[in-house]
């Protein structure tokens, strides 16, 4: 109670923020989150400047510094959700509130998230105060087999978008096949195309707007954005369930030296060893194992566990469908995913360093001297449903564990007025 | 009509709006070439017997059960930690299973010819029960050959029942029982305003829908509240309105009313008078008036449930519970005060107007003031783990300051459940008595971790973590999942 009271002042306080460098914080006596970190000794953390600025027993407290009691805590990074439409949605219901869909065929993959991305969403402290601090914002394709341009987001009041071309999504299976016009091969077909001019339009940009080129399958603004996809700077994330849409893709990226990255993959362990060998990311929700589609008739909970020990880096998303709006239960989908054989840091990575490496956030990620203080105190276990998140962090600045739905249940509570 | 798109969701809640024009492969060979193991074989003798000889008697009502359990050994579960299902926790007991039914906890010795089934202090809980399902309605593959859960074509439907859409070949029907689901309420969808009637089923393997259904568990009906009606019928004659809501379900009301009178005289008189003409719609409503078919109503927000709870006053009915009752914790001691059961999901949120207003804490707070908490899945994923959900309603609960048991927050998923379904004496309780559901778990039923290493139904083991196949796998699945190979 007392730690809450001390973050809920602070981070209400009107001159945290930018205006000001965030109060040092001493965390003493907790566990660093591992494999072993029941039986690891505690340590004292040290959060200065928006970094990790020590780690090591018995650290003394600077002055000006605040004491958190950790003990009997576990410090863990913020976590990292690969797939949401956070900032783009409040009420699905209500089309005023939702940005996530190009319905324009002019507008694809020049749809960039960020545009719209609302950092005053009330999804966004919900999700923080229960421990995530990052996501990756995903446009989805509506109109075009191109969705558009992800975003990178920081779960903070300022400076919430942190990469603002994290990768260009493209929708194939089932999905592509409608929008590209009856069959996965129109899908590749248009995919080719679509490479094929985004690299003519790129090397002769001029004669473009002198008018003295060809026709191209997708508007000038589109092809611009696919440019730094064909150069191989950010990668193309591409939805795929099937076993062989997703060698498909693998084979394609290969052929063309793009940098790729499949989501979805719920058939991904059949071709575990392409994807490792090909060093593709793959983003999963390790829950799904409902056959929910022809498509992804192979699905498991394994699926996690067999691409890991394949050797694919692995990136989470979930819990179910509800991960944007409770994004921050990804932890659930992690936890499942131990519980199902997958090493317990493998499953921490998934929704930490793994993305924050993939996706190119530096310093956050890991708990190391130098890393971004983007860290989570937890009661327990951060895997377990039973754990609390006692305090959030995000590059220093503390904040309050307080959403709507707190002050709903703070008010209804009251009128209860309980004994307990 | 807003078409929404959240993914892989939820008949319920998007009345089957999903659809697309998938084209199918052929199933082809996919049912060839597959040898079944020996447990398998086993399993389907086993329960396909009895399931025959019923089915070919003359003996069972139209659509009544077939279901009987299959022989089992008596089966002494030693050494467990027991969450009962009605507020206790026992340490260290052993529970006796015997002809179908919990015979003993504690003290029971190994009947002859029994087996033992070491607990080594892993945890036993009853049966999860899972009241808001559309397994085997709104089976996978989800494709729209299977969209059978909502007859979306007008505002009263009161006349279907669920139970004649379930495709008892669903393959999400084994994978509920590896989380430890051993009964289900399948409910039609929520587009209406009265949607039909729900059934109860045993999570048990059957080639027929009578095969799985509870023998002797009443019928439910569908109602539902707010958005999905109005946006559904908006255009279509309404209603247009919440208002046009309550006016549909008051004139339906009024008729089923006079329907009842109007059997109760011809009764009255004897065989002389000529049967009034029966009507499927008006007899659904009549069963709920005579007080034999209970209300599961979708209502998500506060002030709607409190017009519905007059409603049901008006018309001298009673509402059994709400469903997906998002914001239960705002009227929760009106709740409690009427005996109407809040079913809930821990945590979902935000996919539509009249559920933004979610706590993390609503069963937490239902249960508080003495109401009737139930967490629900409406979903084949989340029926897996839903004492996941339970312990997030604890967690959240506790930093609040409020710390509920393990075994009071159980009756949740199991005891406030089995009354819910009008079947407290059945199930939903580990008692000398009751039928013999129960689960073993590997750890902590609460933790992330554990999974269901056993479950018994009718004191027949149906799913054990060590022997694959013990169950048939659906048909479905023939052709994809290899013999006896354990998918999870």
């Amino acid at each position: 109670m007392r730690l809450l009271t001390i973050i809920g002042c602070a981070a209400l306080g009107l001159t945290v923020g930018a205006v000001q460098a965030a109060q040092p914080v001493l965390i003493e006596g907790v566990k660093l989150v591992s494999a072993s970190y029941r039986t690891d000794p505690a340590v004292d953390v040290l959060l200065r400047d928006g970094r990790i600025a020590a780690i090591g027993p018995q650290l003394s407290l600077p002055i000006g510094a605040r004491a958190i009691d950790g003990s009997g805590r576990v410090l863990a990074p913020g976590f990292f959700n690969s797939e949401t439409h956070m900032g783009l949605t409040e009420v699905n219901s209500v089309p005023g509130t939702r940005d996530e869909q190009s319905e324009n065929d002019r507008v694809s993959a020049a749809l960039r998230v960020s545009d719209a991305i609302n950092p005053h969403s009330t999804l966004i402290p919900h999700n923080r105060m229960l421990g995530l601090t990052h996501a990756l914002v995903q446009p989805e394709s509506k109109t075009n087999l191109f969705a558009g341009t992800a975003a990178v987001i920081q779960m903070a009041d300022q400076d919430t978008v942190i990469n603002s071309a994290a990768g260009v999504v493209v929708t194939l299976g089932a999905q592509g096949s409608k929008l590209a016009g009856g069959s996965r091969a129109v899908s590749m077909a248009l995919l080719r195309a679509a490479v094929e001019d985004a690299r003519d339009y790129a090397a002769n940009r001029a004669a473009v707007n002198a008018g003295r080129r060809r026709d191209y399958s997708l508007s000038r603004q589109d092809l611009a954005a696919l440019a730094p996809v064909i150069r191989g700077d950010i990668p193309l994330i591409a939805h795929a369930s099937r076993a062989h849409d997703i060698e498909q893709i693998v084979r394609f990226a290969g052929r063309n030296k793009l940098k790729l990255i499949v989501s979805g993959a719920q058939e991904a362990w059949r071709v575990a060893d392409l994807l490792a060998e090909r060093r593709v990311p793959v983003i999963i929700d390790p829950i799904q194992n409902l056959p929910t589609a022809y498509e992804a008739i192979g699905t498991r909970l394994d699926n996690a566990a067999l691409l890991h020990s394949a050797g694919v880096t692995l990136l989470f998303t979930g819990m179910g469908w509800q991960n944007t709006h409770n994004a921050f239960l990804v932890r659930q989908s992690a936890g499942n995913s131990v519980a199902n054989g997958l090493p317990y840091m493998a499953a921490i990575n998934a929704i930490s360093r793994n993305p924050a490496r993939v996706f190119g956030v530096a310093g956050y990620g890991e708990l190391k001297v130098g890393s971004a203080a983007s860290v989570v105190l937890w009661s327990g276990d951060p895997l377990e449903m039973s754990s609390s998140v006692e305090a959030v962090f995000i590059k220093g600045e503390p904040y309050a564990l307080q959403s709507r739905a707190t002050r709903l249940r703070d008010r209804y509570w009251a009128r209860y007025g309980t004994s307990n | 009509m807003i078409k929404l798109r959240v993914g892989l969701l939820l008949p319920c809640l998007i009345l089957g709006a999903c659809g697309g024009n998938l084209t199918l492969p052929p199933l082809g060979d996919s049912r060839s070439g597959q040898t079944s193991s020996s447990a398998e074989k086993n399993r389907q003798t086993q329960a396909s017997a009895p399931n025959k000889r019923k089915q070919s008697g003359s003996d069972r009502a139209p659509f009544g059960s077939s279901y009987e359990a299959p022989p089992s050994l008596p089966t002494l579960i030693s050494n467990v930690n027991v969450l009962t299902g009605t507020g206790e926790q026992l340490q260290g007991v052993s529970v006796l299973l015997q002809s179908g039914k919990i015979v003993s906890i504690d003290d029971a010795e190994l009947p002859e010819g029994g087996v033992i089934v070491e607990g080594n202090g892993r945890w036993l809980t009853p049966g999860i029960i899972d009241v808001h399902s559309h397994l085997g309605v709104y089976p996978e593959p989800a494709i729209p050959s299977h969209n059978d859960g909502n007859e979306i074509v007008s505002p009263n439907t009161a006349k279907v029942w669920a139970e004649h859409s379930v495709w008892p070949q669903d393959p999400a029907f084994e994978k509920a029982l590896a989380g430890g689901v051993t009964t289900l309420q399948i409910l039609p969808g929520s587009a209406n305003l009265f949607g039909g009637r729900g059934v109860t089923l045993k999570n048990v393997s059957s080639i027929t829908m009578q095969g799985m259904k509870f023998p002797n568990a009443p019928h439910s009906l569908k109602m539902a509240c707010g958005e999905n009606p109005k946006r559904v019928y908006g255009d279509k004659g309404g209603p247009a309105t919440r208002m046009g809501n309550m006016a549909g379900y008051r004139e339906a009301w009024i008729a089923a009313s006079a329907y009842r009178d109007k059997w109760a005289a011809y009764k009255k008189k004897g065989k002389s008078a000529d049967a009034p003409d029966r009507d499927l719609m008006l007899e659904t409503l009549a069963g709920v008036l005579d007080g034999e078919i209970k209300v599961h109503n979708h209502c998500y927000r506060a002030d709607e449930m409190v017009n519905m709870i007059d409603l049901a006053r008006e018309f001298n009915y009673k509402v059994t519970a709400f469903h997906h009752a998002v914001e239960a914790y705002k009227v929760a001691p009106i709740l409690a005060e009427n005996d109407v059961c809040a079913v809930v999901w821990a945590d979902w949120w935000g996919f539509k107007q009249e559920a933004a207003d979610m706590i993390r804490e609503n069963a937490a707070l239902v249960h508080a003031v003495g109401g009737c908490a139930i967490i629900h899945s409406d979903d084949g994923i989340q029926t897996q783990r839903l004492l996941q959900e339970v312990a997030k309603v604890m967690q959240a609960a506790q930093v609040m300051g409020y710390k509920i048991r393990g075994a009071d927050a159980i009756k949740w998923v199991t005891s406030n459940a089995a009354k819910s379904l009008g079947l407290e004496n059945e199930v939903g309780s580990i008692e000398a008595g009751k039928n013999a559901d129960v689960v073993l778990w590997s750890g902590n039923p609460f933790s992330v971790y554990t999974r269901a290493d056993m479950v018994w139904i009718d004191g027949v083991l149906q799913y054990d973590k060590q022997q694959p196949g013990l169950r048939a796998t659906a048909d479905f699945n023939l052709g994809i999942l290899k013999p006896a190979e354990d998918r999870p």
